[in-house]
């Protein structure tokens, strides 16, 4: 979908006149209305394997249009491998109903699938008056072990990607496998988000205020919204957090060297060189293993455990996510990013989380919905039918994502109230099939469809 | 060892020096210490009967130089000095720990112990263990290399706790984490498939109980045993001790004496501590008996810690009670008890009861391995093992360990399902007679005999003979009837009780198994092996051969979604698959994924219930 900044404009304005468009789910009455002075909306655009955003909140000044709202956007990224081509019309959509004027940009971590818009549309973004950007504080250059965590993160997530890359160079078995598969993917996710974050960290090149916010921060009437405060919950400092995103380093891994040829980095050698014996050495003569035995444990060893590494730098990252509660005219609204358990575990662990979960009216699903970003013990503590839910997801290409027995819950848990980016119909993007439940005929109280965005409403 | 002639005799044990605890206690608690190995003829590895150390570094592709521990140098020093940089003492100590290890499951056993894995060409059949198989900060068991594995790592240069920052840190010298992947070996010797993780008490009771292994082993340590004892005046379950003091009870020395934990109950401190975590892998103790926990944990070690509390407020239950009348005697004649003035006879009493304790305790939970179904194991289950395993030899429990375990286990919130009260006679197994109510004819035709190994066409007559028995009263045994019944892992047991009797037993499996799916109501899912079966514990005693003492079931059950046992299995089976760090990304069903790598079952641990 690619289209000039005149006609998103014309197309968009027709849409939202007319509320429902061809092919979209019907609203339930009239869907909540248009945006007024009344009404917070959370834009949720489908782009395929990634999260992008747009909080809408109303201010006093202005009535019924855009002008008496603040807008926030959230995240806009999309992962390489499940990218339906639909980014480029969401930034568009984003500049009209803001008018290019945008409060504050939050980008909740540094992945691929939540930033990689930032750059790839950075000519679009420069036309952006946008005043401030918000980064999780393990993102900040001046923050000496934030700076120590990524890059050692950067120099990981590289160094697995050369391995990757040498390996396949050189037609090993292992490159071939369902986990290097899997694992390939969680490093493209990683590497290649300098661009994004260099243009995040620079507020845009605009002068944008930068905020590197961290757990137990509050934030009141920021970035000029008056009456909102914002909650900040993770990531936080603590030292046993820290662990859980501080993967063993060192690990020697591949890399082409010159001529194409693969070399080991990072090499650790436990003992001096006069311990290592020769293989024809007569002491070792009942202990030598066959050259099969040999080849089999290096392939078990050394590569299965780079493969589970990069899925522990995927996790740690997510696990960076910028974990954020609007509070607003009495209205809770969470945006968790792609939080992991280790990181709602510290503040679920803390006793503002007995007082927050069950008031929370909106919770963007952290991770696509995925198995461990969700965890029991806080989606059962929040209220029952008291709030409702998005879901940016995408089941292709990778199926175990959203896990179906969490959509099964929070429908249940939301009384209907949940909506996954998946069901909009977009031509070209992979279509849903055969996961319950079901795309229901009508979209539950509160909700609107756009040409490939849902609308949450929420009256105040 | 060759006999020069034939009047010399050799050794009963070979001395060879370990360390206690691990290289950063430095020379303190009596951290080099001295294990009495059963003396048996060693090649250089050492490659002894059990056990074959191999020093081949995957990630180095090299071999180190063996040790030759029958060396006359190596001998005269009753085994190599502790030492960081020489990967000689690397292989003595691995060697020996393992081997003291085996030692106590035989003792406790009553039986010689087999490996879980298929004997070699040659027909050998060694547990070997690579020492420094790779980089990385792990170590664990593997069937189908029929090998310990131990990595090695720098430290974190974050926070490295009592290493240096960067320094290479050595899995194999810790003396607990070599326990507890031998007790994995071990306890997969015994049982076919009780490795197998079914539900979260199952992979949790394997790191529980190695765990509890480990920590048991820790009071066999004489010299930090009377060192802890001196420090917390007696009271050993502290977790804060006081300084260090010098041998004649003067001040602390050095800073460093200022240490507060109780390196008795904590586990793998270097490990952890290099992580960067700033504390041992694990604490085992401490926490407050919390019957709540039970419901709330899942992660396998945290659920794993639960149990191992549980036996440990046991133990130290009997140890305060086994102690109080030397605290009263020491009291009532002015003697100080407090920490750092114990009376050094009074300080050897103690160090001789708690050791005691601890033999009995771990002895008490490795025999109650005989006594446990043989698949998808529960704490409950694990309870009532030990309480029929202890009662069977010691009928009378004057010192009342067994009313220790019951009320701890209770107060952790561990209780066994369809049990009706919490009294030693309803947490014992039953015959099956009891349960459903008509008489089992014994089962004849088994030949075991006491004095020699039984051969092995013996073994497969006596497997076609439990097999057939099996069918012919599958609903007394909580068979479930028109599904093959398979025998497994007989083991005979010989005890002494404490009252000069001697008991000879069988334990054997009776296995069923079909595929089911994992997702029940999908037809394009995969399918794993759903099993069920009974452990069998079987007389030998002169005129009751063949009788069935107990019967302890785990039944396959129905078919379809009634089946409760079933569901949970499923439903556990979809956590882990979905808490596999790589599910994520990964484009088939994980079972699949699965099957071709073994180690992703190493990467799962983080998760586990805690989500959807």
């Amino acid at each position: 979908m690619t289209s000039t900044k005149k006609n998103s404009k014309k197309s968009s304005k027709k849409s939202s006149k007319k509320s429902s468009k061809k092919g979209a789910i019907p609203a339930d009455g009239d869907g909540g209305g248009a945006l007024d002075p009344r009404t917070i909306r959370v834009r949720m655009y489908r782009v395929g394997f990634g999260d992008c955003f747009l909080l809408s909140l109303p201010i006093a000044k202005g009535s019924g249009t855009t002008e008496g709202h603040r807008h926030i956007l959230v995240d806009c990224g999309v992962h390489g491998q499940g990218d339906i081509n639909t980014m480029a019309a969401a930034i568009d959509n984003i500049a009209e109903v803001t008018d290019r004027t945008l409060a504050a940009v939050i980008a909740t971590h540094s992945h691929q699938d939540h930033i990689s818009g930032f750059a790839r549309y950075g000519e679009k973004f420069s036309g952006f008056d946008i005043e401030e950007v918000w980064l999780p504080w393990c993102e900040n250059p001046e923050d000496g072990l934030a700076l120590k965590m990524q890059r050692k993160h950067a120099a990981l997530a590289d160094q697995l990607d050369e391995h990757f890359h040498a390996q396949a160079a050189a037609a090993s078995p292992q490159a071939r496998t369902p986990e290097r598969k899997a694992a390939k993917e969680a490093v493209a996710n990683l590497v290649g988000n300098q661009k994004a974050m260099q243009l995040l960290r620079s507020g845009f090149g605009v002068n944008a205020r930068v905020r590197y916010l961290e757990a137990g921060a509050t934030l009141s009437n920021p970035a000029d919204i008056p009456g909102l405060s914002v909650r900040v919950l993770g990531p936080p400092r603590d030292q046993k957090f820290l662990a859980k995103m501080d993967p063993p380093e060192d690990q020697r891994y591949l890399r082409l060297g010159a001529g194409g040829r693969t070399e080991t980095a990072n090499e650790l050698h436990p003992f001096t060189r006069r311990w290592e014996i020769a293989r024809d050495d007569r002491r070792l003569a009942h202990l030598l293993l066959p050259a099969t035995e040999e080849k089999r444990l290096k392939e078990d060893l050394t590569d299965a455990s780079l493969d589970g590494l990069a899925f522990a730098l995927d996790q740690a990252k997510n696990n960076t996510s910028l974990v954020t509660l609007f509070v607003f005219r009495g209205q809770y609204l969470l945006f968790p990013g792609d939080a992991q358990y280790g990181n709602w575990k510290w503040w679920l662990d803390q006793s503002e989380a007995e007082d927050i979960l069950p008031r929370i009216n909106f919770l963007k699903v952290a991770h696509h919905g995925s198995h461990n970003a969700t965890p029991k013990d806080a989606l059962e503590r929040m209220s029952e039918g008291g709030f409702a839910a998005m879901i940016s997801t995408q089941n292709a290409p990778w199926a175990s994502i959203p896990r179906i027995p969490l959509v099964e819950r929070l429908s249940q848990k939301t009384a209907r109230r949940v909506v996954r980016s998946d069901w909009i119909k977009v031509a070209g993007a992979p279509v849903l099939k055969n996961t319950p439940p079901p795309i229901p005929t009508t979209l539950p109280k509160g909700f609107v469809q756009g040409d490939f965005w849902f609308d949450y409403l929420i009256k105040v | 060892m060759k006999k020069k002639d034939g009047f010399e005799e050799s050794p009963l044990y070979r001395p060879l020096k370990v360390y206690a605890f691990d290289p950063s206690h430095g020379r303190s608690l009596g951290n080099h210490m001295t294990v009495n190995v059963r003396n048996e003829e060693l090649e250089p590895g050492p490659v002894g009967g059990y056990l074959e150390v191999i020093d081949y570094d995957v990630s180095n592709d090299c071999y180190y130089q063996p040790v030759d521990l029958n060396a006359v140098s190596v001998m005269m020093g009753g085994g190599l000095e502790p030492s960081e940089s020489d990967p000689r003492f690397h292989q003595q100590m691995v060697y020996a720990v393992a081997s003291e290890t085996i030692r106590r499951f035989e003792f406790a056993l009553g039986r010689r112990i087999k490996w879980g894995f298929r004997a070699e060409g040659d027909g050998s059949r060694r547990l070997r263990i690579f020492p420094h198989a790779m980089q990385e900060a792990n170590a664990y068991y593997d069937r189908d290399t029929r090998a310990l594995v131990f990595g090695y790592f720098p430290a974190s240069d974050l926070d490295a706790g009592s290493s240096l920052p960067g320094q290479t840190v050595f899995t194999c010298l810790s003396h607990d984490i070599i326990v507890h992947e031998t007790t994995h070996a071990l306890i997969d010797g015994q049982r076919k498939y009780f490795l197998e993780s079914t539900g979260p008490d199952s992979l949790a009771f394997h790191e529980g109980f190695a765990d509890i292994v480990a920590l048991f082993q820790h009071f066999s340590f004489k010299e930090a045993l009377l060192e802890m004892i001196q420090r917390t005046g007696g009271l050993i379950f502290k977790l804060d001790v006081g300084p260090e003091v010098r041998p004649d009870g003067g001040g602390p020395v050095g800073q460093f004496s200022l240490s507060t934990s109780n390196p008795l109950v904590q586990l793998a401190k270097q490990f952890g501590e290099a992580l960067g975590t700033r504390a041992a892998l694990r604490q085992a103790l401490g926490t407050p008996p919390n019957s709540k926990d039970i419901q709330k944990l899942h992660e396998p070690h945290d659920r794993g810690a639960i149990l191992v509390a549980a036996v440990f407020d046991a133990f130290f239950t009997v140890y305060i009670r086994r102690t109080r009348d030397l605290m009263r005697i020491a009291r009532a004649s002015g003697a100080v008890t407090a920490p750092g003035d114990l009376h050094p006879d009074l300080a050897n009493r103690l160090a001789g009861e708690a050791a005691k304790t601890a033999e009995h305790f771990s002895n008490i939970c490795i025999r109650a391995l005989d006594y446990c179904p043989p698949v998808d194991i529960h704490f409950g289950d694990f309870l009532r093992a030990l309480i029929t395993a202890d009662s069977d030899l010691v009928p009378d429990d004057p010192l009342e360990y067994r009313a220790a375990l019951r009320t701890a286990f209770l107060l952790r919130g561990i209780v066994p399902e369809e049990v009706t009260s919490n009294s030693d006679e309803a947490l014992r197994w039953c015959p099956p007679e009891v349960l459903e109510g008509k008489k089992l004819p014994r089962c004849e035709g088994l030949t075991f005999d006491l004095l020699r190994p039984t051969s092995p066409s013996e073994l497969v007559r006596n497997a076609t003979t439990l097999s057939k028995f099996g069918k012919q009263h599958a609903a007394l045994l909580g068979l479930t009837p028109g599904v093959p019944v398979q025998a497994h892992s007989f083991h005979t047991v010989h005890r002494v009780a404490p009252d000069g009797r001697l008991k000879a037993e069988v334990v054997a499996e009776l296995m069923q198994q079909r595929p089911e799916k994992f997702e029940a109501e999908d037809s394009g899912s995969p399918s794993f092996i759903f099993r069920g079966g009974t452990t069998l514990v079987i007389d030998l005693a002169h005129g009751r051969e063949g009788e069935i003492r107990y019967a302890i079931r785990k039944p396959l059950g129905a078919r379809g979604t009634e089946n409760a046992r079933l569901n949970r299995q499923r439903e556990f089976q979809g956590h882990i698959h979905s808490n596999l760090a790589y599910t994520t990304f990964l484009d088939k069903h994980p079972a699949e994924g699965m099957k071709k790598s073994r180690r992703a079952r190493s990467l799962t641990f983080d998760a586990i219930h805690r989500g959807y």
